[in-house]
């Protein structure tokens, strides 16, 4: 897990969903986050827009327990390490 | 011609919120209100591909983001205005979480287009940016998010209902709460309206009608664009389209002074019916029929307003109507009259509580709010429209407050002070 993901994930999480920063660990859980099933579904959609990826939905379920934000920032790391060149889909 | 067939009981209010064009703050917005004092801006049209003359608006000095949902989903703008309102109302009450019977609570809530600047939005992410979905675009623009997010906030079990009848909806939200109070099903209600949409497509929807006032050649001219809805006058062209929120806590009397709350103002009167002719074109036969019913509830004669804070919208049509209406009830120039959407536009679903809430102000001020921009009325309206500066009303007792809406809706509320309120 990189830092900087963790830190977007946080401010993701601080800013948008108003979640309180003393909660955002990366060893928290999604389900210790204060957000329902429907916020939480919206909070890895943001995420993913910001990074400018897609979490295969196998990958991830956010709706399962356990699920920690480390995870979450390391399945975010291995797309970005997967995508293709910006350039890659216009040539 | 059916009226109700006695007085009802005066509702108290304790607590009012605002958020609007005219400031966030009971002060800023009377300071702006009595003063004539314009919100009206030129905004231009974001179209792609479309070239179209910028139009008139009444933005609030709101940051949304500064709004937390109690859902914690994101919250439309219109949403994170109503919240911030009731919220306000509530404070001023008294009424915190935990304090009242949630089942004794409802809410009461108006909109025309409520979700609109997000849908707008979220339909632009979808087909202009090639963009998904989010999974909270349903919960984020249904038009009962406002109420929900209020209903959430406060854990009311008694009712939350939304209203959608164009201008009149808060104006009707605030009655039927007037309504489920005096039957007793609810003790306590947050009602009140909340409209925020002014994105392009809406914006340009409206130019359309041709009902927003022309403001194209003269679009930099920032005091001619501030100036330029002016309700009754001759010249008058039409209206520009604010945003706003407004909220009242409304409480029976006996629950009031059970929580040792004290209202600020009664409601006493109400009524709505529908024209029934026109989807647009209004019928001042109705409107008359709207008002002496909300006279007969509130158990007053005409002779008894001091003050109408008239629904005047500044259309050729639509003000000829209503000073018709005005003068068959009041008699040919028997009560004061302003209209104050020439300075916080037409606010459509928040337009009623916003309103309502002027006349209140009028109520505590003891003096009438003008209106701005009107120096020479329409010879053919026999009105006594208060224009140029606020004019003193000391023994002002009640004022009424018309929505007229596009679809036939007509709504009256009667405002009355507390000394005035006891029969």
């Amino acid at each position: 897990m990189s830092s900087s993901t963790f830190a977007t994930l946080s401010a993701v999480l601080v800013e948008q969903f108003h979640v309180d920063a003393g909660t955002v660990r990366p060893e928290a859980t999604l389900d210790q986050l204060g957000l329902d099933s429907l916020a939480l579904m919206e909070f890895v959609f943001a995420v993913e827009d910001r990074f400018e990826v897609r979490i295969p939905e196998d990958r991830l379920d956010p709706r399962q327990a356990g699920v920690t934000l480390a995870h979450l920032a390391q399945l975010l790391d291995e797309a970005v390490a997967a995508r293709p060149p910006r350039n890659a889909a216009a040539a | 011609m059916p009226l109700p067939l006695s007085a009802g009981v005066p509702i108290g209010v304790t607590g009012t919120g605002i958020v609007s064009p005219l400031g966030n703050t009971l002060a800023t917005f009377d300071a702006a209100l009595f003063a004539g004092r314009s919100a009206v801006r030129a905004q231009p049209l974001d179209l792609p591909g479309i070239e179209l003359p910028p139009v008139p608006v009444a933005p609030a000095e709101f940051d949304a983001a500064t709004e937390v949902a109690p859902s914690r989903v994101p919250l439309d703008r219109a949403t994170a205005m109503a919240l911030a309102a009731a919220r306000s109302a509530a404070s001023v009450a008294g009424l915190a979480p935990g304090s009242f019977d949630r089942d004794r609570l409802g809410v009461f809530w108006g909109s025309g287009m409520a979700g609109a600047a997000t849908f707008e939005a979220t339909c632009r992410a979808v087909y202009a940016d090639r963009r998904r979905m989010r999974p909270t675009s349903v919960v984020t623009t249904m038009p009962n998010a406002p109420l929900a997010e209020i209903a959430l906030l406060f854990g009311a079990r008694g009712a939350a209902l939304g209203y959608a009848c164009a201008c009149a909806s808060s104006a009707v939200a605030i009655g039927e709460a007037m309504r489920a109070i005096r039957a007793g099903w609810i003790d306590v209600a947050i009602a009140g309206g909340s409209e925020s949409m002014l994105t392009p497509g809406v914006l340009a929807s409206w130019q359309a009608m041709r009902v927003l006032a022309p403001i194209g050649p003269t679009a930099g001219d920032a005091a001619m664009v501030a100036a330029s809805c002016r309700p009754f006058a001759a010249d008058r062209a039409g209206f520009a389209l604010g945003e706003a929120a407004a909220a009242f806590v409304l409480e029976s009397a006996e629950h009031a002074q059970a929580r040792g709350a004290t209202p600020q103002f009664a409601l006493t009167g109400y009524a709505t019916n529908c024209d029934g002719i026109h989807i647009t074109n209004p019928d001042p036969a109705g409107q008359a029929r709207a008002m002496r019913a909300a006279l007969v509830d509130a158990g007053l004669q005409a002779g008894d307003v001091g003050y109408l804070n008239a629904h005047g919208t500044a259309t050729l049509p639509g003000d000829a109507a209503e000073a018709e209406s005005i003068a068959t009830v009041f008699g040919a120039r028997g009560v004061p009259v302003s209209s104050t959407k020439a300075i916080h536009g037409h606010l459509l679903g928040a337009g009623g509580a916003v309103e309502l809430l002027a006349a209140t102000r009028a109520l505590a001020a003891g003096q009438l709010p003008p209106t701005a921009h009107t120096t020479a009325i329409d010879p053919s309206f026999a009105i006594d429209l208060v224009i140029g500066a606020a004019r003193a009303a000391r023994r002002l007792r009640h004022a009424m407050s018309s929505s007229f809406a596009f679809g036939g809706t007509n709504a009256v509320l009667i405002a009355t002070t507390p000394e005035g309120s006891i029969a």
